[in-house]
């Protein structure tokens, strides 16, 4: 394998902040609740893992702060391991840090930006305050308008929301009314997700029942269409953005791109190699920098088809020399007479159905075994 | 102890419904009887053991030699005859009572005289045999032995005096019975000196030894180094061993005038020595052949399709292997538009064509899709051409047809007082022709003339279903009628799926076609877009369904750490396609094939 010809090849750092006040009741992520004695430990260790791989960094175009809750991280850590791969940040790279709206403040959001971060993703889910209770959200819908309108103060250029939909107990009317509240809070970009039941999430093991199929149907398309209309791109499956405010950071995953990931439970692929760093805080701070990690080898067949998985969430076309061909080209031929995909010579697209059932058509065209 | 003397042998089986307690009997006979001989007969089973170990030999006793010392001070020759327990196999049990002299008639003493024991005390009754009327488990709470022993007697036309009460659970009785065989059950009758004279009442294959015939003879004697004729097919037959089962195989060189054992050939297929037949000895030959030989025809149809279509070889090879040891399959290739290669099987019935599926999936690793079952029509075309019709998709287009014949049964379901309205309307809705209704103790005793293509149709279930489980149903071919029979088309998004067409009369191919499609379309899962289901007649719409399109299915958060995460779920999803066959945009799971295989409700009007 020709790695040294890679080396200073990736583009993209995610760092991972594993600390929480508290977990949510949908989250089976690596998170660490509490921990506030060990978060300069946890930081020397991930400046530490940083140096260890600072020679397959090339010129980062983004960075991603994701958690966990990043901003439990006081901004002078975050500001510290920005200044530790400044030397590689290109000009006008996007810089992301994930924020709950009750860790923040004016004078907390300044500070970021003064570090250098860019873009900031506020954890909203919902406006409606008994849903935030199932949810076991701490912030109060005002708390989430008012980190908003300080994040706009405070100089970001993107400020993105996150929400949820198919929350046990939500109703159309309670749907209607979060549409309304995010359009009215013209933030630059909104991540909107179907709750998932996660084994392990709090609100699994309570036994949590979904809305059905028909309505989470009704909802997405309702939800597509609302953001659309208030000028938002539907530019990925559960992303909308106004013109430009496209995360960069996430584009580069659905392109396929290698990325470096650092931190506790933290995921890189690089080189057709994928590789997960082992979980545990105390493990990852004892490791200084050079944790155990998970292999995964990507063959060309798996590079190929995760390339049709990631792409076919984007509203751009995938271009076939690009990609590589589907497993079953016949079934390409099928789906365009089904009006599901769209093709123009080597470009395929989603049609706007299509982009709905997404996963249908994917196992239409691959052979994911 | 080998040699007896006629007067001293006993040849009977046991009748008895399932879970009335035959096999505890028999047990129990076994154990009575082998405690009396335990040493003398020790050495031989030791010694014949080990060979049978060495090479892996399991062949279930299907006749079992045992000696009873008699109260009467001498010892008898007991041969305990196995019968096959179900409908489907009632030409294989008439030939197990043929090879007896008696039979014993086991009834539960809590539940009485079930549909098909009934049919096989019929069937002993005009075979002249003795029959042993036994009321068992008499120790349950539930035990009625005055109500089910005067029924008992009255059915076979005895004394209830004279019926037995065992409880073969506790051992109480088990000496009566034999008691009872031994005065009761004939001797054998047969020229001891004649030419020999043996019917074949069961044959299976064993891969070391070939086939092993279970034999009951008649006349004469058969050595060991016999040259044997099998009189019904002609086959002249190496014998390789000759002997007895006590359970396990016992080599005695010699079998005598009204003795039961086994032979075993160098033959490699049961087919070679069919049950029914009567082996003689090549240079000795008797003039006649026994009574009572037919040949097995299979009832039931089906195609069996490999859902990998790269199983085809592997399941040839499969039916190859059963075949050797199940005369009565048939099997054919057949290529089907939607479901590829496979075969059209035929059964001796229902309970048949479901061991033979199970035998394959499981013994065989094969994932298999069948076609609803049915029954061979025959047809005269207006050609004035007759025509053997099997398979839906061969039946001519209405046109061409001058009349379709169908197989009908004679059916006879026993059923208690409050029952007899919940089956008389399924038979009725079955095109059931109502023949009799009498009092059998305290039930009644229900006769249809049916055809045989609505008994294949989940009757049973329907049946047991709509009599809570109490209801008992027996049945036997009476003949080919005429019928007014259509073909039924299922279009999935305007294409015919040959494999869900089936044959069914013509006033039930709406309600039948409604009921099908709205049972297709709850089993097959939403689709890309909306797929319309019909049921058509000659191209006449009967009924329409929709299956609705999918409207979301997306994975919902995709970032860097959740990409191999995201690709294993639309592998699980792959694998749950597995058993899914794509016609053009459709695709259908077994399960869609499944449950219009049990449609019976179809047009019953009344669904579960």
């Amino acid at each position: 394998m020709n790695t040294a010809a890679r080396e200073g090849a990736v583009r993209h750092l995610y760092v991972h902040l594993p600390f929480c006040a508290s977990r949510c009741g949908y989250c089976a992520f690596v998170v660490e609740v509490g921990g506030r004695d060990r978060r300069d430990a946890y930081l020397g260790a991930l400046l530490a893992e940083s140096g260890t791989q600072s020679a397959v960094l090339g010129s980062l175009d983004t960075v991603y702060f994701g958690g966990g809750t990043p901003t439990l991280m006081r901004p002078h850590r975050i500001a510290a391991l920005l200044d530790a791969v400044r030397p590689s940040l290109a000009a006008g790279a996007e810089v992301s840090i994930e924020a709950n709206p009750e860790t923040v403040d004016r004078e907390h959001l300044e500070a970021l930006v003064a570090a250098g971060v860019t873009r900031v993703s506020i954890g909203a889910q919902t406006f409606q305050p008994e849903l935030l209770a199932t949810l076991d959200r701490a912030a109060t819908p005002d708390q989430v308008r008012a980190a908003v309108s300080c994040a706009r103060e405070a100089g970001f250029a993107s400020v993105s929301i996150d929400l949820l939909f198919g929350v046990p107990g939500q109703t159309t009317e309670g749907l209607a009314d979060d549409i309304a509240q995010a359009i009215a809070l013209r933030v630059d970009h909104i991540s909107w997700y179907e709750l998932e039941l996660k084994p392990g999430a709090a609100l699994t093991r309570r036994g949590a029942v979904l809305p059905d199929d028909d309505w989470a149907a009704d909802a997405y398309e309702t939800i597509v269409a609302s953001l659309e209309g208030a000028g938002y791109r539907w530019y990925e499956t559960a992303n909308f953005a106004r013109p430009g405010h496209e995360c960069r950071h996430s584009l580069a995953y659905w392109g396929a791109a290698d990325y470096l990931g650092i931190g506790v439970g933290a995921v890189s692929t690089i080189d057709g190699e994928r590789r997960r760093n082992a979980p545990g805080v105390d493990r990852y701070i004892a490791a200084e920098g050079t944790p155990e990690r998970a292999l995964e080898h990507l063959d060309t067949d798996t590079q190929r088809r995760e390339r049709w998985m990631l792409a076919l969430r984007l509203d751009e076309p995938l271009d076939l020399a690009w990609s590589g061909p589907p497993d079953h080209p016949d079934a390409l031929e099928r789906l365009v007479d089904l009006g599901l995909i769209e093709r123009v010579g080597a470009q395929i697209s989603l049609s706007r159905h299509g982009r709905f059932v997404q996963n249908a058509v994917l196992s239409q065209l691959m052979e994911y075994a | 102890m080998i040699g007896v003397k006629q007067n001293l042998i006993r040849n009977f089986c046991i009748i008895a419904h399932i879970d009335h307690g035959k096999s505890t009997l028999a047990d129990r006979i076994l154990q009575l009887t082998g405690a009396v001989s335990d040493r003398e007969m020790r050495a031989q089973i030791l010694d014949s053991m080990d060979i049978e170990r060495e090479r892996g030999i399991t062949i279930k006793a299907q006749a079992v030699r045992v000696f009873y010392t008699a109260k009467d001070g001498e010892t008898y020759q007991l041969n305990l005859i196995d019968t096959p327990g179900h409908v489907d196999f009632s030409y294989e049990v008439s030939r197990s009572l043929a090879a007896c002299e008696g039979a014993l008639l086991v009834v539960d003493a809590s539940q009485g005289i079930e549909a098909q024991t009934l049919a096989n005390v019929y069937l002993a009754i005009e075979g002249d045999l003795e029959v042993i009327p036994v009321l068992n488990k008499i120790d349950l709470p539930a035990a009625d032995p005055e109500l089910h022993g005067r029924a008992v007697a009255e059915l076979i036309g005895g004394d209830p005096e004279d019926v037995l009460r065992i409880s073969a659970k506790t051992g109480m009785g088990i000496q009566e019975v034999l008691e009872s065989v031994v005065a009761r059950v004939p001797a054998p009758t047969g020229n001891a000196d004649g030419p020999p004279r043996a019917l074949i009442f069961d044959s299976v294959y064993d891969q070391y030894q070939g086939v092993v015939a279970f034999v009951r003879v008649m006349d004469g004697e058969f050595r060991e180094g016999d040259k044997l004729l099998a009189m019904q097919t002609g086959l002249t037959v190496e014998m390789s061993t000759i002997g007895v089962m006590t359970p396990t195989m016992v080599r005695t060189g010699r079998l005598a005038a009204g003795e039961t054992g086994y032979i075993v050939t160098g033959l490699k297929a049961v087919g070679d020595l069919r049950v029914g037949d009567t082996l003689t000895i090549a240079n000795n030959r008797a003039s006649e052949a026994l009574p009572g030989y037919r040949e097995v025809k299979p009832m039931v149809f089906c195609g069996l399709f490999p859902v990998d279509a790269d199983d085809y070889p592997a399941m040839r090879e499969a039916l190859e292997k059963l075949t050797l040891n199940d005369a009565s399959l048939q099997w054919e290739p057949e290529t089907s538009q939607a479901l590829g290669f496979g075969f059209r099987c035929g059964f001796l019935g229902l309970l048949h064509m479901d061991i033979v599926r199970e035998r394959l999936e499981r013994e065989y690793d094969l994932d298999l899709l069948a076609t609803t079952p049915n029954v061979e029509y025959e047809v005269t075309t207006t050609a004035k051409t007759e025509l053997k019709v099997r398979s839906p998709a061969d039946l001519p287009a209405a046109n061409h047809i001058e009349t379709v014949r169908e197989p009908y049964v004679r059916c006879t379901v026993l059923v208690p007082q409050d029952g007899v309205g919940a089956v008389m309307g399924l038979c009725q809705d079955r095109r059931g022709v109502f023949v009799t209704m009498e009092p059998i103790e305290n039930r009644l005793q229900i006769v249809y003339d049916m055809p045989l293509a609505e008994i294949v149709m989940d009757f049973y279930d329907q049946l047991k279903s709509r009599t809570k489980g109490y209801a008992s149903l027996d049945y036997e071919l009476v003949g080919y009628r005429e019928s007014p029979l259509v073909k039924l088309d299922i279009l999935l998004a305007g294409d015919a799926v040959d494999a869900l067409s089936m044959i069914v009369h013509k006033d039930l191919a709406y309600p039948r076609g409604k009921a099908l499609v709205e049972r297709l379309q709850k089993t097959i899962p939403r689709q890309m877009i909306e797929v319309p289901i019909q049921a058509a007649v000659g191209g006449k719409i009967l009924a329409r369904e929709t299956v609705k399109a999918i409207r979301k299915d997306v994975l919902a958060k995709c970032y860097g750490g959740d990409i191999s995460r995201k690709r294993k779920l639309l592998e699980k999803q792959k694998e749950g396609k597995k058993r899914m066959k794509q016609f053009g945009s459709v695709e259908v799971p077994q399960e869609a094939f499944l449950s219009v295989l049990t449609l019976g409700t179809t047009g019953d009007g009344n669904k579960r």
